[in-house]
């Protein structure tokens, strides 16, 4: 079978157990058993449903989200007229089940579950080519379905694919090769980057593929890239938290961990594992005023959970509903908001070690709110409601939710200018027709008063680019506590863009790596900021100096030493919390503590190495 | 001891003298070509007053979902053997019946369960269980695996379940016919549809008394009859979720009561049985079952009852 060779091949090539048992190959040409259709008696009347050639079962295993149960990868080819079961086996919050990519004009598509369940379909499949499936709520889960006609030469991808956008693209063109080679580089953990080794290599195995009539090999996608790990010349200020939310550990089911790195020294100071709890991909954290306790919220689960900062022991776990996302606290009140992404409300939780629910504030029908953001007055709460197509503000006073229709695809997370006056949103699968956007929000006219192309300068047949704004599927996107840039990780072009808010341009963009996602603003030493930048697919946090705009470091996440990680070291890079908190709101609050004895001396040595500048001053 | 209770209730009269036929079934639990798993029905033959029947053609001929539907007479007794036919596999794989008694050692769990040893087939070792359908065990029941996988516990969310009818010694099911409570003998009865609701999809099944055959009907059927004929549907849940079965332009009667329903609740292992005249007072036409349950029914849950015309 071209499909199973293809995924030995890839194994071999990347030197992983990836063995296919001969008979699981075997069984896929099996004729299963067939029901007669209306019997020309009459004696029977009944006629048989579709009865699934494969199955992708949906898991909370890192890469193949989507697993194929007769060989654990998550890709599956099926002839044309044959179904595919898509169901939720090993997960423990809801999702959607949703077409990223399909063949234009094929009956029944798109699929799309409007809300996160854990309801199972049956798709059929009529045209050959290339589909794959996504959630809404983790938009990296991928599986693909290859409908291929046996009949013609290689693996059917079709001519053309339409993509959830709204764009349709000739699978010969630059976009399609990209979210192909993404697609097994994301599956395929063995193809991650891991900057322990000299040189990123993503091998994939000769195997022709038809593109409508063009056939060429999958080896045409491979890359090879040399890797550098240096430590910033300028030491930052304090530490800086990231969610290595795919790291396998020992005593686990589920995976992931809060890396904690030492920005004097540019080293890891410990990994917060949660093996008592079982923690379920710590997706993004947040801390109290005084420093003491992370919070962390457990993205595919339906938990908050809270550990001592120093120590990390942990004190709480809330369930707070399905799919947590993000957590953030009001300057002023320190009461903690956590974005209920699998649902339409962020709930309000009391600070300290455990918590009491104050509340819940719905944002909208369906609304999905991921990556929310508090203005540094602690007015306003922004989410951007990543299953409803637009933003919601919160007057979080009186609660009042206002919600603005974008038209963003997937609005995914938000930053706003310290002065207040706009938030920026970065749209996941852009505004059509623009395929990666940024809406940038006023919000005292609660209007959108502009889409930002941030792919305005590429191409996407023939992949040429005539400037900086390049980047695609952007994700966490802070404005600099200056109020001059936004900066944004682009998780499909692995790049970093930077737009200056005087012009609402993309001004410079910088490469990153596979699955780029989180960023947080850090305190440099003497004056001045890092942005550090996560990626889900490689073991490096990106340092971003942004009095240059240049990458000023690349530091290993992954802890070679540490006998309890047993797989994907430091790999899942996505929430990224640099203490002591740069925003001025948060840092204010924290400063009115200092000197008071309710601070570490920890923190009030970070504190006195602030200059004036930085503390706002 | 099940014999002497058999004979203590002839004797007291609850039941006509019984001929308590023996069942000897083998199934084998086999991995389906999407990576599912389920049974398939090996060998069939009935033992009954020194005759010996041999039902294995009446089933399909290869692994279904849901398993071949085992059909029994209250006071018959079946030894069912199952063989580990799941390559690449070492697991156990068990069958757990519901409805009927069996000794101990047929309850088809682990020995993490039960304490005692795994009642459970592995590869070139078949497990033979003894199911007794004593008199009171009447109904539709479910057998399904409980050891295989990791944690051991069953594997009946990847297909491993089927159903077992036990009929009623008198040969006789309650049923609303022409809007009056009636007792209606099976032996009228020409198809039976058994709807398995599972996740967001049915899983269906024929048994077919004119041509004397089990038909697979996979997901989410068009379960057919003639308009007239007495059809009885088996409706049955497994997995997490809870459904509604809704069956259009039909009403019938809740087992052990007098309620009228046209909707039943179905959790996870519950089950109903009803025997229902096609198109009754609303004639011929596609008439529509699904799960009730709105998001179940967004995701496909439904299907046709097709009452075609008399001929």
């Amino acid at each position: 079978m071209k499909l199973k060779s293809l995924f030995s091949t890839m194994a071999l090539v990347a030197g992983l157990g990836l063995s296919v048992p001969a008979e699981a190959v075997k069984l896929k040409f099996k004729t299963p058993e067939k029901a007669p259709a209306s019997d020309e008696a009459g004696a029977i009347l009944s006629v048989a449903g579709v009865m699934p050639s494969a199955v992708l079962e949906m898991t909370d295993e890192p890469g193949t989200w989507f697993r194929d149960p007769t060989d654990g990868d998550a890709l599956v080819v099926v002839k044309p007229g044959e179904a595919v079961l898509i169901k939720m086996t090993d997960v423990n919050a809801e999702h959607t089940i949703t077409s990223l990519i399909w063949q234009p004009g094929a009956k029944d598509f798109p699929v799309d579950q409007d809300k996160p369940s854990t309801a199972s379909v049956t798709v059929k499949f009529d045209k050959p080519g290339l589909y794959v499936f996504t959630c809404k709520v983790h938009p990296y889960m991928f599986g693909a379905v290859i409908v291929d006609d046996p009949k013609t030469e290689g693996l059917d991808l079709g001519r053309e694919i339409q993509l959830v956008t709204g764009a349709r693209v000739p699978t010969t063109s630059d976009i399609a090769k990209k979210l192909l080679r993404t697609f097994f580089v994301v599956t395929t953990p063995s193809l991650w980057r891991d900057y322990t080794k000299p040189v990123w290599e993503v091998n994939l195995p000769d195997i022709p593929l038809n593109l409508g009539g063009t056939v060429v090999s999958l080896s045409a996608l491979s890359v090879s890239v040399p890797n550098e790990v240096f430590k910033p010349k300028v030491p930052g200020v304090g530490e800086v938290w990231v969610n290595t939310q795919f790291e396998k550990i020992a005593g686990k089911d589920k995976p992931g961990s809060a890396t904690q790195l030492d920005t004097a020294t540019w080293t890891i100071r410990k990994k917060v594992k949660g093996v008592r709890i079982d923690m379920n991909h710590p997706h993004n954290m947040w801390t109290d005023r005084a420093y003491r306790y992370i919070y962390q919220t457990e993205w595919f689960d339906k938990r908050l959970t809270t550990f001592d900062r120093k120590s990390g022991d942990i004190y709480s776990v809330v369930t707070v509903g399905q799919d947590p996302s993000h957590v953030i606290t009001r300057p002023g009140t320190d009461t903690l908001y956590v974005a209920i992404n699998g649902e339409d409300r962020v709930a309000k939780l009391s600070p300290g070690r455990n918590h009491n629910l104050l509340g819940s504030i719905k944002v909208g029908d369906h609304a999905g709110p991921h990556g929310h953001w508090i203005s540094d007055d602690g007015k306003y709460m922004v989410t951007p409601n990543a299953l409803a197509a637009g933003v919601s503000v919160v007057d979080l006073d009186s609660e009042r939710v206002t919600e603005i229709p974008t038209g963003g695809v997937i609005p995914i997370a938000v930053g706003i200018r310290p002065q207040g006056d706009y938030a920026y949103v970065a749209n996941l699968l852009g505004t059509p027709p623009m395929l990666a956007s940024m809406s940038v929000i006023d919000l005292k006219t609660k209007k959108k008063i502009k889409d930002i192309d941030l792919a305005a300068d590429y191409d996407p047949v023939s992949g040429k680019t005539k400037g900086p704004a390049y980047g695609l599927l952007p994700i966490q996107t802070p404005v600099s506590p200056d109020g001059k840039y936004v900066v944004t990780a682009n998780t499909l072009s692995a790049t970093i863009s930077i737009i200056d808010t005087a012009t609402n341009r993309v001004i410079k963009q910088l490469p990153c790596d596979p699955g780029a996602h989180g960023v947080e603003f850090g305190f440099k030493k003497g004056g001045g900021y890092y942005a550090y930048v996560a990626s889900k697919f490689s073991n490096v946090l990106t340092v971003v100096d942004m009095d240059t705009l240049e990458i000023a470091g690349r530091v290993l996440l992954a802890d070679p030493t540490d006998p309890d990680i047993t797989a994907l070291n430091g790999y899942g890079g996505q929430g990224v919390l640099p203490l002591p908190l740069v925003f001025h709101g948060w840092l204010g609050d924290t400063l009115e503590l200092s000197g008071t004895g309710k601070l570490d001396p920890e923190v009030e040595a970070w504190l006195r190495e602030l200059t004036p500048e930085q503390k706002g001053i | 001891m099940q014999i002497r209770f058999l004979l203590l209730t002839i004797l007291l009269g609850i039941v006509p003298p019984l001929q308590a036929a023996v069942h000897r079934i083998t199934l084998r639990a086999v991995p389906m070509p999407s990576g599912q798993l389920a049974y398939q029905m090996v060998r069939h033959q009935v033992e009954d007053g020194g005759r010996t029947e041999d039902r294995t053609g009446q089933y399909a001929s290869g692994p279904t979902i849901p398993g071949p539907a085992i059909v029994l007479t209250e006071g018959d007794t079946a030894y069912v053997t199952l063989e580990h036919g799941i390559e690449g596999s070492d697991l156990p794989v068990s069958l757990h019946v519901h409805g009927v008694h069996y000794p101990f050692d047929s309850d088809g769990t682990t020995k993490v369960l039960n304490g005692v040893a795994d009642h459970a087939a592995f590869p070139g070792k078949p497990y033979t269980y003894e199911w007794i359908a004593a008199p009171g065990t009447a109904g539709t029941w479910m057998y399904h695996d409980h050891a295989f996988g990791d944690p051991k516990v069953g594997a009946e969310d990847k297909g491993l379940f089927g159903t077992l009818i036990v009929n009623p010694r008198s040969g006789r099911v309650p049923a609303l016919i022409d809007g009056k409570l009636t007792q209606v003998n099976l032996r009228d009865v020409k198809r039976e549809f058994i709807l398995w609701m599972h996740e967001t999809t049915f899983w269906g099944q024929e048994i077919n008394h004119i041509v004397n055959r089990q038909i697979p009907l996979w997901t989410n059927p068009i379960v057919g009859a003639r308009e007239g004929e007495l059809v009885r549907f088996h409706v049955i849940g497994i997995g997490t979720a809870f459904h509604t079965f809704h069956l259009h332009g039909h009403r019938w009667i809740e087992p052990g009561t007098t309620h009228v329903v046209d909707t039943v609740n179905i959790g996870p292992i519950s089950r109903t049985s009803f025997v229902v005249r096609a198109g009754e007072g609303v004639g011929p036409g596609d008439w529509h079952y699904h799960c009730h349950v709105i998001q179940h029914m967004q995701s496909g849950m439904m299907g046709k009852f097709r009452v075609v015309p008399r001929q």
